[in-house]
């Protein structure tokens, strides 16, 4: 299982991916799922050039990143995988990645956003999406940077 | 959730209350004299808890331009300032050093705070100082208070999220000056109060407390508190190996370790940094790393994607923005960006706050300026320093939208959400875990003096404090920090997005971390054998000879294999994501249990020399070398030079 973390994150890589979890998890590549960046030349470009010197990044869209993601699972090579919403991930699933843990790591405050945890806020369609996930068998859980404890996402979703 | 953070911190605040009114007699009326240390206290007037305690509130706030989270904030400079308001400053900032060291890796992202280094730093050294505590004792006690900082930090951060509520009411109104009220004035009366109260009890109180409680423990565990003192440090400069010790830098910092060690500590820290400058040099110019980084992007160039923050494409604009618009909304932003930090939003509101100038030349309509408020009140976050490129490139859009170009919401929200990830990224490995623990390591190192005998220092031992280290720390990162935000705000002004596209590809910022690693590595080692001792107190007798393990069998070999082994087995549990808060509390533990005199009879009160030694040799570790003269004088003089012992528990 090389799919390290699979979070989410509305601004991928910064610095507690960076300076956090790219150095505790020793990953080698950062897969980054997300139709809107995938067409973006310059986001592209600034997020491939972002992530330190050494570890490539790549930038897909839902279609081709599941693909992708089924041929790296079977690889060795340790990853992390970041979206932006459930949704996209959601989506991963359906077409067969095999993903055991959604870490939520970072979804901001918004309109129609509730908060569930310290920066992470969810509207209703996105906790749809987060319990279809775990109904699927993939574990939810809240851990922003990767000195804290893992949050199990069912026991914020009931008491909010 | 509000309601349960508010309470955490209201309770926090009443147990601070009784802490701090509670007499110390309750503790302290029947204590013998005990092992603790008695003789140079100072006592706190309420005038100097009172203006320490705004100290605390100040490396908290917005207003010291901005650089108060990498000044006033840090143990070492916070400890100089304690110094001076007591009447001490090189002993206080000996003591903020020691402190600081522990929280040399010490870094926030994302409004997620590990620790809290400001609180050890102020109140700690005001209680070392007071009560006549050693820098090394009290590290151990410094590092509570670093958890009750946290609560403050969070009881903070959710109470601030419904001022960003009433900064979107006066939008909702078009009131530009409401908003930018909205971001400063609530926030820091909130965060006078609840940082001014508990540091002012804890340095009216907290010494004597403190005292009495130390008074109490047994010898051996006050003894457990001064080794902790020299192991705690390792943790700190472990959680900094985790961002430069990697790559092919790692040897530096063997070489700073061994050069300051073979030195006997006598080697100045500046002069380990003027090395590494020139190592740092040497290794850029024969490692190729001057390669730009063109390769990896094969991607089209930024120039063929339209250039949306050019302000001079457009034909005779009918609004500019003039340079004191740019100047006055860069000076708000350094100052008050995280003055109003809160979980719902974080730097929402201080984004807002800075793009007041604009919003005031640019829109002139009700409806245009509610609308722009509102743009800029939502969700921000980045780096607040080299993030600033945004900031530059946003303020170049708006000003070509207001002079009719297409640019909608949409164009300038995604140069926000998309940009401030990635460059947050970069920012946070310049700025904080790259240049602040670097330039930290090199004033703590100035601040902790050299030795003067013989020996590694032990850091407890007679040394007195150099104030040029804090103020030669806080001048240079401010300037490089202030610096940084300048240049990247102007940049991202006149060149917008082909300046970070420009910027990454060149390879600028890998040449600097790579040369910052290097000085780094370097500066990391010596400080590691600086600030960590482990002292072994069992001896072995060999031909009749009592010899203690450490001096007559390590040190002969390879002075400082023990605390070089401590520190790359602390940044190897930390590697194998072993949490550093419990990796401190079981060294703090292990610290205790070590000084348990398991091996024979309990000396830790006695005065006398030879019931002293036994003391060595009857726990694991001691915190003194080496550790009391040894009754027979067997050991070979090159091995333990016997004068630098200073049995004074």
């Amino acid at each position: 299982m090389s799919l390290r973390l699979v979070r989410i994150d509305d601004r991928l890589i910064h610095g507690q991916v960076v300076a956090g979890w790219l150095r505790a998890l020793g990953a080698q590549r950062i897969v980054i799922v997300d139709d809107a960046t995938a067409r973006d030349e310059f986001l592209r470009e600034v997020l491939t050039l972002a992530a330190p010197q050494g570890v490539p990044v790549e930038v897909h869209g839902v279609a081709d990143g599941a693909a992708r993601l089924i041929t790296l699972a079977g690889t060795p090579e340790p990853i992390i995988v970041l979206a932006r919403m459930p949704r996209t991930l959601l989506a991963l699933r359906h077409a067969g990645v095999p993903i055991e843990v959604v870490d939520l790591g970072g979804m901001g405050a918004g309109p129609g956003r509730r908060r569930l945890h310290k920066t992470i806020s969810a509207s209703p369609d996105e906790l749809r999406e987060l319990r279809e996930l775990e109904q699927m068998g993939t574990r939810v859980e809240i851990q922003i940077v990767a000195d804290d404890r893992p949050i199990p996402f069912r026991s914020l979703d009931q008491s909010n | 959730m509000y309601r349960k953070l508010a309470a955490v911190s209201a309770g926090l605040m009443l147990v601070a209350l009784l802490a701090g009114a509670m007499p110390g007699a309750v503790l302290g009326a029947s204590a013998p004299a005990g092992a603790s240390t008695d003789t140079s206290r100072i006592t706190v007037a309420a005038w100097q808890a009172a203006l320490i305690a705004i100290g605390y509130y100040l490396a908290n706030s917005p207003w010291l331009f901005g650089v108060a989270y990498f000044t006033l904030y840090r143990p070492l400079v916070a400890g100089f300032f304690v110094g001076l308001i007591l009447g001490d400053p090189a002993q206080g900032t000996l003591i903020g050093a020691a402190i600081n060291v522990p929280y040399l890796g010490f870094i926030s992202a994302g409004g997620n705070l590990p620790v809290d280094p400001a609180l050890p730093g102020w109140a700690g050294t005001t209680i070392a100082l007071a009560s006549g505590l050693g820098p090394s004792s009290i590290i151990s006690i410094a590092v509570l208070l670093g958890l009750l900082g946290t609560l403050l930090f969070y009881g903070r951060m959710a109470i601030d999220s419904v001022f960003a509520h009433w900064a979107d009411a006066r939008a909702e109104k078009a009131d530009i000056s409401g908003v930018a009220l909205m971001n400063l004035v609530p926030s820091q009366i909130l965060l006078f109060v609840i940082s001014w109260v508990p540091v002012y009890l804890l340095a009216l109180n907290g010494p004597a407390y403190v005292n009495d409680a130390l008074n109490n423990l047994p010898g051996w565990v006050t003894n457990g508190l001064v080794i902790a003192g020299g192991i705690l440090p390792a943790i700190g400069i472990a959680l900094t190996m985790r961002f430069i010790f990697r790559g092919s830098v790692v040897p530096y910092f063997f070489v700073g370790f061994i050069l300051f060690t073979f030195t006997h500590g006598s080697m100045s820290l500046v002069v380990v940094a003027a090395i590494g400058l020139a190592l740092a040099y040497l290794h850029l110019s024969f490692t190729g790393a001057n390669a730009p980084k063109a390769a990896a992007a094969p991607g089209p160039s930024s120039e063929a994607v339209p250039a949306a923050a050019s302000p001079s494409s457009t034909a005779e604009p009918a609004v500019r923005l003039t340079r004191g618009d740019l100047l006055r909304s860069w000076a708000l932003w350094t100052f008050f960006s995280q003055a109003n930090y809160n979980y719902e939003r974080l730097q929402g509101t201080g984004f807002a706050h800075a793009m007041t100038p604009i919003i005031r030349r640019l829109y002139h309509t009700e409806d245009e300026i509610r609308a722009a408020l509102k743009r800029h009140l939502v969700f921000f976050n980045t780096e607040p320093n080299f993030g600033n490129i945004i900031h530059g490139t946003v303020i170049a859009m708006e000003e070509q939208r207001a002079n009719g170009a297409a640019i909608d919401d949409d164009a300038i929200n995604s140069v926000k959400s998309g940009l401030m990830g990635p460059l947050a990224g970069i920012g946070d490995t310049l700025s904080q875990s790259t240049i602040t623990p670097i330039l930290l390591a090199l004033g703590i190192g100035i601040a902790g003096g050299t030795a003067s005998g013989g020996t590694i220092p032990t850091i407890g031992a007679g040394a007195t404090g150099n104030p040029l280290g804090p103020i030669v720390y806080a001048v240079l990162v401010s300037i490089v920090i202030v610096g940084i935000g300048y240049t990247a705000w102007m940049q991202g002004y006149s060149r917008g997005r082909a300046f970070v596209t420009d910027l990454l590809r060149s390879g600028t910022i890998d040449r600097v971390l790579v040369g910052a690693g290097v000085l780094g590595n370097l500066v990391l080692g010596a400080l590691a054998a600086k600030y960590i001792t482990v002292y072994l107190a069992p001896t072995i007798t060999i031909a009749g000879a009592q010899l203690n393990i450490q001096a007559s069998v390590i040190d002969p070999i390879f002075p400082g294999a023990l605390p070089l082994g401590l520190v790359l087995l602390t940044w190897w549990l930390l590697r194998r994501r072993v949490n550093p808060l419990a990796l401190l509390a079981v060294y703090l533990l292990f610290a205790i249990v070590a000084a348990y005199p398991f091996f024979g009879p309990d000396h830790t009160s006695s005065t006398d020399p030879a019931a002293q030694y036994q003391v060595c040799t009857s726990s694991l570790l001691h915190p003194y070398y080496p550790c009391g003269a040894p009754p027979a004088p067997t050991v070979a003089p090159t091995a333990a030079p016997s004068a630098a012992a200073t049995p004074q528990p």
